[in-house]
């Protein structure tokens, strides 16, 4: 009986140990999503948001990206290299035109091709009402790499691919 | 006995409904009056297992992955010409008469040649200013299958 409660609670700590060093030590693919869902968040922006989360938001969104990043959205009219504030201050002017905008992601899929080197592919959906109360509904395909520098996980290109090519 | 019957009926269901017969809605008017928006359906994905999209065909072009799709139809193949002249389209200098196209449509697109591997795809709801309808070229590896219905 002693043995039985011994082994469960060895088996209990074991787990217990798995699952924290699961949390604290994320693997490379989880920290890469959760740029890509960082992105995906900040975004975004709800009815009712207030200017202090709307600055925050703007000025986080630049630290995701290395400095310079390249962007490669021609059919978008961004194309080269921009440096953070660039793309910060981008992110701001697009979602002024936008009361509401949900930045949503399907299908994530990360491979390191490369040491400290990742590609993103998704589908981004683009959800939102305009200020002139017009309707948005954007879908588009992004392959991004991202650079590992200091630990963390940067935004080094964005590519948007053409599905269709008219 | 009952459970492995029960786990095996839901093993073959979920592969079924995920990788051969999967639901979708649809979310957007580009295929109107044919798919009105908010209808529901089931992309066929062993369609063009063994045969190629064909004109008129109505396929489902992925993204990324399956989760989001975009429902066109086929009006020109491989080495093809297509053109629109005042709302009309023509493939290789030839109208083709399209009856799934209800609303007034006054598209020009320049001739273009349809590349190897794809196919080009448009549309039924022709009725927006050509630059607001997605529509194109795409790689014939993009194409998932086709609606059931």
């Amino acid at each position: 009986m002693v043995k039985g409660r011994y082994f469960f609670a060895v088996g209990l700590m074991v787990i217990l140990g798995v699952v924290l060093a699961v949390t604290v030590f994320p693997s490379e693919e989880k920290r890469v999503k959760k740029r890509v869902r960082l992105l995906s968040e900040w975004v975004s922006k709800s009815p009712g948001e207030n200017s202090f989360t709307m600055l925050q938001k703007i000025k986080d969104i630049g630290t995701l990206f290395l400095d310079p990043c390249e962007l490669k959205a021609p059919h978008e009219s961004l194309s080269g290299n921009y440096t953070r504030q660039e793309i910060s201050a981008y992110t701001g002017t697009a979602r002024s035109h936008f009361l509401q905008l949900e930045f949503k992601l399907y299908d994530v899929r990360i491979t390191f091709p490369e040491e400290e080197m990742a590609k993103v592919t998704f589908t981004a959906r683009l959800i939102g009402k305009t200020t002139s109360a017009e309707q948005v509904d954007e879908i588009r395909e992004l392959e991004c790499h991202l650079k590992k520098m200091d630990r963390k996980w940067f935004f080094s290109q964005v590519e948007v691919v053409e599905v269709l090519k008219k | 006995m009952f459970l492995i019957r029960i786990s095996l009926v839901a093993v073959s269901a979920f592969l079924f409904f995920s990788y051969i017969c999967t639901p979708f809605t649809i979310q957007g008017t580009s295929m109107e009056p044919t798919y009105p928006n908010g209808g529901i359906n089931f992309c066929w994905r062993l369609r063009y297992l063994l045969s190629e999209p064909k004109r008129h065909d109505v396929v489902a072009v992925r993204f990324a992955g399956s989760r989001v799709m975009l429902l066109k139809r086929v009006v020109a193949r491989e080495g093809e010409q297509v053109e629109f002249r005042d709302g009309r389209l023509f493939v290789d200098d030839m109208e083709v008469v399209e009856s799934y196209v209800r609303f007034p449509c006054d598209w020009n697109l320049p001739s273009r040649r349809v590349e190897k591997d794809c196919v080009y795809v448009v549309g039924d709801n022709r009725s927006m200013p050509i630059e607001n309808h997605y529509f194109g070229q795409t790689s014939k590896a993009r194409v998932m299958g086709g609606p059931l219905w």
